[in-house]
C-alpha cells in the first residue's frame, strides 16, 4: 500500500465505524439476522413440540368401568379432564380431544363384536388435531394388546402380523433438516453479504464526499487520485469483509439458540472456512469496486442510494434460483456464472465435497471480474464528467 | 507568480472559459469578478488541476499546469464554496491533520501548524471536538485551517463568502488579509463588486467565458472616471451584451 493510499484507508475506516448507521447496518443487521431466523423456527416449532411432549389433554365419555378406561386412567401420556359439557371443554381447548367409549365396552371385546369408539375434535385447531392421531396411536396399543392376546389364545405367533421388518436409515454424514436449513441458508447469506457488506460505507465515501464538497479539496492535495481511491477501496472491501463475519458470527449463536440449525454433527472444518474466506474475499473484492464507481458517479448521497440498492434485489435472484440446489450435486456448469460460482462453491465445502476444479474456475473467474471491475473504477474516477457532473 | 496563458474549457458544445490570459504577481491578491455562469468556478478549478484544460495551460510558481500537476498542489491550497466541506465525525484537529498528512507533511509539523492556526483562528476551545455539531462559524474556521495547514504559497478561494452571515463573511475577510500580509498570492472569485473592493489589489472581469478586463482598482475606476464599482460591472457587462 501506498503511503497516501494507507493515510486514506485510516481515516476513511476511522470515519465509517464512527457513524453509528454503517455500524447497525454493516455489523448489527448480520449478526442478528440469523439468530433471528432461528428464533422464530424455534418459536413455531418448539410450542408445537412442548405440547407433544405433554401428555395428552382428553374428556372422557364412558358409561361403565371398563379396560380401555382403566387403560388410559393409568396411561402416563394421558391426562383426563373432569367435565360436564364436554362440548364446551373441546371449545376452550382444555381437553383437546374427547373420547366416547361405546356401552358394554368389555362384554362385546370379549364376544369378539366390534364396540365403537368415537373420537369427537376440533378439525380446525392443529393441536386438536395433533392430539386425536396421539390418542388414536394410544388406543391402538390397547387393542394390539387384545389382539396379541386373541392370537395367542388361538396358538398364533403374533409375529405373523409383521412380515418384513423396515429399517430406515439416512445416507447424509450429518444431522438431518438441519443441515438442509444450513446447507440452504449459510451460502445464500455469506455470499449476499460479501457482495453487499460494503453498499453503506461505498455510498458515504462517493457520493456522500461529493456532498459534503470534501472531494475538491481532496483531489487537490499532493495525492494522487488512484492512491486516493485505492484507500476508499479497500475500506469497503474491509466492511463487506465485516459484514459477512459478522453474518458468520451470527450463525454460531443461532446454532446455540436453536442447535437444530446447524444439524446435529455438522461442523464447518477449518479447510472449508479457508475456502469460504476465500471465495467471499473474491466477491467482497469485485463488488466492492463497482459500488465505489457507481457511489461516485451519483451527484448525491440519495442517487447513490437509489441506483445502488438495485444491486441487492440484483443478488437475490442467483441466490435465490440456487437455495435448493444439493451441494452434491452441484452442476459443473455454475461454476461459470458469476455469484452462483460462489454459493456452489460454499454448498459443496459444507457438506464437505472439495471440488478444487471448481474453486478453481470461481476463482479464476472471479479474479477477472476483480480485474475488470478495478479498470472501469479507475477510469471512472479520472473522469471529469463523472466527478464534476452537476 | 501565476502566469495563466490562452486557457479554454470545452464542456462538450458549452465553452466554460474561453481563451483566459492574465498574470498575478507575488503576494497580490487577484479577483475574478463575474455574474452567474461566467465561468470563474471552471476556470479555478483548471488552475487547481482538477479540471483538464481544453487548451492552453498555466504557470505556476515555475511548475507547468499540464506537465507537473503534483508539483503544482503542492504548492496550492484552496477553499470551494461559502458551505464548507468537513468529516462531520472528525474532530476539528482530525479534519485539519488529513489534509496535511496528504500534503506530505510529518505528524510533527501539523501539530505545529495546528496550535498555531487554531491559536490565530481562536479554535483552542473545541478544536478536539466532533465538527458535526459546530455552528457555521466554527465550522468555518476549522475549513479555512484545514485549507492552509501544509502552509501553501498561493492560494485558490472560489466564492469563499456566498451563503455566510456577517460574521462568517467577517472572519473571511480578515483570513485574507492576513493571508496578503504573509506575502502569500491570492486568487478569489466573487460576484460581489464590494468584496473586490476590499480585499483586491487587481481584477479581471470575466463575462460568458470571455476575460473583458484585467485592471488595477484605480486604473478601473481611472479608466471608466465613475467610484462606484456596481456602476462600472453593469457598463461593461451592458456593453458585451449589445
Ligand atoms: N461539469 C460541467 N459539465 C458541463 N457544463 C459545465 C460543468 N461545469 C460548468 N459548466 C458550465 O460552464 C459554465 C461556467 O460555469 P462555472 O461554474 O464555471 O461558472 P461560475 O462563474 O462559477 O458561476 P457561479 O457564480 O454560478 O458559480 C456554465 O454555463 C456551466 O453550466
Ligand atoms: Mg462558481
Amino acid at each position: 500500500m501506498n503511503k497516501f493510499t494507507k493515510i486514506v484507508f485510516k481515516k476513511e475506516i476511522m470515519d465509517t465505524f464512527r457513524d453509528k448507521k454503517t455500524i447497525f447496518s454493516s455489523i448489527i443487521i448480520p449478526i442478528i439476522i440469523f439468530p433471528l431466523i432461528a428464533f422464530v423456527i424455534g418459536l413455531g416449532s418448539s410450542d408445537m413440540v412442548k405440547e407433544s411432549k405433554e401428555p395428552v389433554q382428553i374428556a372422557l365419555l364412558s358409561e361403565e368401568n371398563n379396560g380401555l378406561e382403566m387403560f388410559l386412567k393409568s396411561n402416563d401420556n394421558v391426562n383426563i379432564i373432569k367435565t360436564k359439557d364436554y362440548k364446551k371443554t373441546l371449545d376452550k381447548l382444555e381437553a383437546k380431544v374427547v373420547v366416547k367409549i361405546g356401552e358394554d365396552f368389555d362384554e362385546k371385546i370379549k364376544n369378539g363384536e366390534k364396540p365403537e369408539i368415537n373420537l369427537i375434535y376440533d378439525d380446525t385447531s392443529q393441536k386438536s388435531e395433533m392430539a386425536k392421531s396421539r390418542i388414536e396411536q394410544i388406543i391402538l396399543s390397547y387393542t394390539n394388546h387384545i389382539v396379541v392376546k386373541r392370537l395367542e389364545n388361538e396358538g398364533i405367533n403374533p409375529q405373523i402380523l409383521e412380515p418384513v421388518d423396515i429399517k430406515s436409515s439416512s445416507v447424509s454424514k450429518e444431522g438431518g433438516t438441519g443441515l438442509l436449513l444450513f446447507s440452504m441458508l449459510l451460502p445464500f447469506m455469506l455470499t449476499i453479504w460479501s457482495a453487499v457488506g460494503g453498499i453503506p460505507a461505498a455510498t458515504d465515501l462517493g457520493a456522500g464526499e461529493k456532498e459534503r464538497q470534501t472531494l475538491e479539496p481532496l483531489l487537490t492535495t499532493k495525492a494522487n487520485r488512484i492512491s486516493i481511491l485505492m484507500g476508499k477501496y479497500f475500506t469497503v472491501v474491509l466492511a463487506g469483509i465485516i459484514a459477512t463475519t459478522a453474518s458468520l458470527i451470527g450463525f454460531l449463536i443461532a446454532t446455540k439458540i436453536n442447535p437444530e440449525f446447524l444439524g446435529e454433527s455438522a461442523t464447518l472444518s477449518i479447510k472449508s472456512i479457508a475456502i469460504i474466506t476465500l471465495v467471499c474475499l473474491e466477491m467482497a473484492l469485485a463488488f466492492s469496486s463497482i459500488e465505489l464507481a457507481i457511489s461516485f458517479y451519483a451527484r448525491n448521497f440519495k442517487e447513490a442510494q437509489t441506483y445502488l440498492s438495485p444491486v441487492s434485489i440484483l443478488l437475490m435472484v442467483p441466490a435465490y434460483l440456487t437455495m435448493f440446489v444439493d451441494g452434491r450435486a452441484v452442476p459443473e456448469y455454475y461454476f461459470h456464472i458469476p455469484i452462483i460460482n460462489t454459493i456452489g462453491i460454499i454448498k459443496e465445502v459444507i457438506v464437505s465435497v472439495y471440488d478444487f476444479k471448481h474453486i478453481l474456475i470461481t476463482t479464476g473467474w472471479n479474479l477477472v471480474y476483480i480485474a475488470l471491475f478495478l479498470m472501469i473504477t479507475v477510469k471512472m474516477f479520472e473522469k471529469e464528467t463523472v466527478i464534476f457532473r452537476n | 507568480m501565476i502566469e495563466v496563458k490562452n486557457i479554454s474549457k470545452h464542456f462538450k458544445d458549452v465553452v466554460a472559459v474561453d481563451n483566459i490570459s492574465f498574470k498575478v504577481e507575488e503576494g497580490k491578491v487577484f479577483g475574478l469578478l463575474g455574474e452567474n455562469g461566467a465561468g470563474k468556478t471552471t476556470t479555478l478549478r483548471m488552475l487547481a488541476t482538477m479540471l483538464k484544460p481544453s487548451t492552453g495551460t498555466a504557470n505556476i510558481r515555475g511548475y507547468d499546469l499540464i506537465q507537473e500537476p503534483a508539483d503544482v498542489r503542492g504548492e496550492i491550497g484552496i477553499l470551494f464554496g461559502g458551505e464548507t466541506g468537513l468529516y462531520d465525525r472528525l474532530s476539528a484537529r482530525e479534519n485539519i491533520e488529513y489534509f496535511g498528512l496528504l500534503n506530505g507533511m510529518t505528524k510533527k509539523d501539523i501539530s505545529v501548524q495546528i496550535e498555531k492556526l487554531s491559536r490565530s483562528l481562536e479554535m483552542e476551545d473545541y478544536i478536539e471536538r466532533r465538527v458535526g455539531k459546530f455552528s457555521k462559524g466554527m465550522k468555518q474556521k476549522v475549513a479555512l485551517a484545514r485549507s492552509i495547514v501544509h502552509n501553501p504559497s498561493i492560494m485558490f478561494f472560489d466564492e469563499p463568502t456566498s451563503g455566510l452571515d456577517v460574521t462568517a463573511v467577517r472572519i473571511v475577510h480578515k483570513f485574507i488579509k492576513e493571508l496578503k500580509s504573509e506575502g502569500k498570492t491570492i486568487i478569489f472569485s466573487s460576484h460581489s463588486m464590494n468584496e473586490v473592493e476590499k480585499l483586491c489589489d487587481e481584477v479581471g472581469i470575466i463575462h460568458k467565458g470571455k476575460m473583458i478586463e484585467v485592471t488595477s482598482l484605480e486604473g478601473l475606476k481611472e479608466k471608466f472616471k465613475e467610484e462606484n464599482l456596481e456602476e462600472i460591472f453593469v457598463s461593461l457587462v451592458g456593453e458585451k451584451n449589445e
